[in-house]
C-alpha cells in the first residue's frame, strides 16, 4: 500500500518519480501525436529522472476497461496497476468518474504549472458535464471544424450551417457520410446538429430535459432517416472512425471530412493523410469546443512520474511547441494566454500567426464554440443512433 | 484463421487487412488439408531407409521446377500470387498523400519509413517481444504437441475422435473471447501485461495446429523403423536419435512453423492478455491502420510480415525438396 504523492510538496514527488516510468495509455492512430510526445516529453522527462511508455491504444475505451478491469479483479491498491495515466476526455470521463476508478486527491490543483490554467473557465472545469474537480489535468483543447478540398468545391458552394448541409446532400447524392457513433467524430457531429435544431446548446450543458430531449431527438433521427439514402452507399453503411473518412475523402470518394485541430490541418497536409488543397471550415450555427485532460488510475503504480508527466505538459515552451503543426499536432492550448509573462504569451501568438488557410483563424472558431455537452446527451444520442440509424428501427 | 484474432478487426479499426492477416490465413488454409509426410526422411535415416519410401517423384534431382516447362510456371504463377499482395503495400510505403486516382505515387518519399524504423519508434522493441512470444509459443507447443502427436497419429484408442474434437475446439472458439475469459484469471495470478501471459493465451489457437500437425506426420511416419532398428540392437537414445528424429523433424519443423506464425498474428488476444504492456507487431499495426496515416501503416505492415515469409522461405530451403511433397504423398 502506497500513499499516493501530494503534489503541494513538489520535490518529494519529483524525488519520488525520479527512477520510475511512466505508463502513458494513449490514442495511437496518429503517428505525428505519437513521434511528438515521444522526441518533445521523451528527453524532457528523461531529464526529470522518469522514463516514458507511450502505450499506443487502438481505442481509449480499452485502457479504460483495462483498469475496471484491474479494479474488478481486487488489483484497487494504489501501486497495483499497469497504467499510470490515460489520455482521455468526455464518456471516458465520465465512465472513470462514475465507476471511481480515477486518483481523486485533487492533484490537478496543485501542480506547479496548474497556476498557468484558468480552473475557473466552465470549459476546463466540466467535462461532459461532470465536474472534473481536479481529478484530471488539461492537456490541450479541440474544437469541432468541418474540412472541405479547395479543389474539388468552391468555398462558396459550402455548407455554412447543418440545415444548409441537409439541402447540400440532398443535391449530391453519395458524396457525403460520417464516422458511426459511437466514433468521437460521429458523436460530436449528431449532437451539433441536435444544437442547432434545439437552438440553445448552453441548455444542455448542465441538465437534461427528458421532453425536450424527445422532441427534438425525434426531429433529428427523422431527418437523418430521410436523407440516408442520399448518404454515402445509401446510408446502408458508414465509416468506423475518422481515419476512414479521411480516407474517403482523401481518395475522392466523399467532399467533407472533420477535423478537431484548432491550430489546423497542416499536419495532415504534411503526413499526407489529407491532400494538399484540403481548407478547414466552420458552421456559423456553431461547432462543440473542449478540453482534452490526463487522468491518473486510482491504482497506478507510478502516480508521482505520471503527476509528473501531466505537470510537464503545461509547461508553456512546450503548449506553444505542440499548437505548431510544424512539430506534427496543432493542438489547442490547455493555459491560459492571461496567465503567461510576454515572453511566454509571444511564443503563443508567433504559432497563431504562422497558420496560414490550414487553419480557421482563432478569433473565427471562437466566435462560433459551443461547450461539451452532459454525457446523458451524448450516451442518448448514440444509443438512439444505433437504434434508429444503424439497426433502422423506426421511433 | 480469423477465429483467432489475426484478421477479427477490433472497433474503430476498417483498414484493410494488414499483410499478415491476408498471407497467414493463406499458409493457413492449405494446412487445413490434412498433413502429410515428409517425402524422403533426413540423410541420416538414409541408411536404414524401408522399401516403399523415396518414391523417384520425391527423390528426383535438382529440386523442384528443373526439367519440367510447366512444373517452373505454375511455380513462378505461385510466388507471384503470394508476392502481388505486397506490391500495393511497398508502393504505398514509399508514398506520401497517395490517393486515388494516382496509379502510381505522385510523391515519393521514404517518411513512413523513418518514422516506422526510428530508434524510438517502437518498432524494434515490438519486433523482439513479438519475436520471443512466437519463439516461446513455438517452443512450449512443440514439447505438447510432439507426445501428443505420437499418440493421436500411431495407436488407435476409444475416443480417438473425441479427443481430436477437443483438441480442435480452441480453433472454433474466437480468440477474443478466450482471452477475456482468461484475462481476470490471468490477473489474479500477476501473469496479465507480461510475456509468460502473452505466450499462455497464444498457446491456446496455436496448440491444436501444432498438435494436429504433428500427429499427420507420426501418422505417415514409418515408425516400424523404430522395431528394426531395436532389433538390430539400437538403445532407446539410438533409435531417438538416429531413427525417429530424421524421420520426423521435417515434419515438426513444419508444424513448429505453423506454431510460430499463428503466434506471429495474433492481436485480439494480446491486446486483452497483454493490456498494452506488451506490444506486439499486431498491436502496433492495429494501432496504426486506426490512424488515417496509410503509409505507415503499410509500412508497419510489411516489417510485420517480411520476418514471416522469411521464415517461410528458409524452413523451405533447410527442408529442400521435402517441402513440395507435403501433401502429395500417400
Amino acid at each position: 500500500m502506497v500513499a499516493a504523492p501530494d503534489p503541494r510538496d513538489w520535490p518529494a514527488v519529483l524525488a519520488a518519480a525520479d527512477g520510475t516510468t511512466v505508463d502513458l495509455h494513449m490514442w495511437g492512430g496518429s503517428t505525428e501525436i505519437n513521434t511528438f510526445v515521444d522526441e518533445v516529453y521523451g528527453p524532457a522527462l528523461a531529464e526529470l529522472g522518469v522514463r516514458l511508455n507511450r502505450v499506443p491504444v487502438a481505442d481509449t475505451a480499452d485502457a479504460v476497461n483495462t483498469v475496471l478491469g484491474e479494479l474488478e479483479a481486487g488489483r484497487t491498491d494504489p501501486g497495483s496497476g499497469a497504467i499510470d495515466l490515460i489520455w482521455l476526455n468526455g464518456e471516458n470521463f465520465a465512465t472513470m468518474r462514475q465507476a471511481d476508478a480515477l486518483l481523486a486527491t485533487g492533484w490537478a490543483e496543485h501542480l506547479p504549472n496548474a497556476a498557468l490554467v484558468d480552473w475557473d473557465d466552465p470549459a476546463v472545469a466540466f467535462d461532459a458535464g461532470r465536474p472534473v474537480a481536479f481529478t484530471t489535468s488539461p492537456w490541450g483543447s479541440a474544437q469541432f471544424q468541418f474540412v472541405a478540398d479547395t479543389a474539388r468545391t468552391p468555398a462558396q458552394e459550402l455548407p455554412r450551417s447543418y440545415a444548409e448541409l441537409s439541402v447540400w446532400i440532398r443535391e449530391r447524392p453519395g458524396r457525403f457520410t460520417y464516422p458511426a457513433p459511437p466514433a468521437f467524430h460521429g458523436t460530436r457531429f449528431l449532437t451539433q446538429w441536435f444544437h442547432e435544431l434545439d437552438g440553445d446548446s448552453d441548455a444542455w450543458v448542465e441538465e437534461f430535459d427528458e421532453d425536450r430531449y424527445t422532441e427534438v431527438a425525434g426531429e433529428l433521427f427523422a431527418l437523418l432517416e430521410e436523407l440516408a439514402p442520399a448518404l454515402w452507399r445509401g446510408g446502408v453503411t458508414y465509416p468506423n472512425e475518422i481515419a476512414d473518412l479521411d480516407r474517403l475523402f482523401a481518395n475522392g470518394e466523399v467532399d467533407l471530412t472533420f477535423t478537431q485541430l484548432p491550430a489546423g490541418i497542416g499536419a495532415n497536409i504534411d503526413a499526407g493523410v489529407l491532400p494538399a488543397t484540403a481548407r478547414p471550415f466552420v458552421f456559423d450555427t456553431g461547432t462543440i469546443g473542449d478540453h482534452h485532460y490526463l487522468a491518473i488510475p486510482l491504482n497506478a503504480a507510478d502516480a508521482a512520474a505520471a503527476m509528473v508527466f501531466a505537470d510537464l505538459v503545461l509547461d508553456p515552451a512546450l503548449q506553444a511547441a505542440k499548437l505548431d503543426p510544424v512539430n506534427g499536432w496543432g493542438d489547442g492550448i490547455a493555459i491560459s494566454p492571461d496567465r503567461l509573462d510576454a515572453g511566454q504569451r509571444a511564443a503563443i501568438d508567433a504559432v497563431t500567426a504562422g497558420l496560414g488557410d490550414e487553419a480557421v483563424p482563432p478569433a473565427e472558431l471562437e466566435a462560433v464554440r459551443t461547450s461539451n455537452p452532459l454525457a446523458e446527451l451524448t450516451i442518448r444520442l448514440e444509443a438512439d443512433w444505433d437504434r434508429r440509424i444503424r439497426q433502422g428501427r423506426g421511433g | 484463421m480469423s477465429a483467432h484474432g489475426t484478421g477479427t478487426p477490433t472497433p474503430g479499426s476498417t483498414v484493410g487487412s494488414p499483410p499478415a492477416a491476408s498471407s497467414l490465413p493463406q499458409t493457413g488454409r492449405r494446412s487445413a488439408s490434412p498433413p502429410t509426410p515428409i517425402g524422403r526422411p533426413g540423410p541420416a535415416a538414409a541408411g536404414v531407409e524401408g522399401p516403399g519410401r523415396g518414391s523417384p517423384g520425391h527423390g528426383r534431382p535438382g529440386g523442384p521446377g528443373h526439367g519440367r516447362p510447366g512444373t517452373t510456371v505454375a511455380a513462378a504463377a505461385l510466388v507471384a500470387l503470394l508476392l502481388l499482395p505486397f506490391l500495393p503495400l511497398v508502393l504505398t510505403s514509399l508514398s506520401r498523400g497517395y490517393f486515388h486516382p494516382q496509379i502510381l505515387p505522385e510523391t515519393w518519399s521514404l517518411r513512413a519509413w523513418r518514422l516506422v524504423l526510428a530508434p524510438g519508434a517502437g518498432t524494434w522493441v515490438a519486433l523482439r517481444d513479438s519475436l520471443m512470444v512466437a519463439a516461446g509459443v513455438t517452443l512450449v507447443s512443440l514439447v505438447v504437441a510432439v507426445p501428443a502427436g505420437r499418440v493421436l497419429g500411431t495407436r488407435a484408442f476409444r475416443g480417438r475422435r473425441v479427443v481430436e474434437v477437443v483438441v480442435l475446439l480452441p480453433v472454433l472458439v474466437p480468440g477474443i473471447a478466450v482471452a477475456i475469459g482468461l484475462h481476470v484469471t490471468f490477473l489474479r495470478l500477476g501473469l496479465a501485461g507480461t510475456l509468460p501471459g502473452v505466450v499462455l493465451v497464444h498457446l491456446v489457437p496455436a496448440t491444436p495446429y501444432v498438435v494436429l500437425l504433428s500427429a499427420g506426420v507420426f501418422a505417415n511416419a514409418d515408425l516400424g523403423l523404430e522395431d528394426q532398428a531395436r532389433t538390430l540392437g539400437a538403445n532407446r537414445r539410438q533409435v531417438a536419435w538416429s531413427v525417429t528424429r530424421p524421420l520426423v523433424a521435417p515434419g515438426l519443423a513444419v508444424a513448429a512453423l505453423f506454431g510460430f506464425l499463428v503466434s506471429w498474428g495474433q492481436y485480439a488476444t494480446t491486446l486483452v492478455v497483454g493490456g498494452g504492456r506488451v506490444v506486439t507487431l499486431p498491436i502496433l499495426l492495429f494501432a496504426s491502420a486506426a490512424g488515417g496515416d496509410t503509409a505507415v501503416t503499410a509500412a508497419t505492415a510489411l516489417v510485420h510480415a517480411l520476418p514471416a515469409v522469411g521464415l517461410l522461405v528458409v524452413t523451405a530451403r533447410i527442408l529442400g525438396r521435402d517441402v513440395p511433397t507435403l501433401g502429395g504423398a500417400r
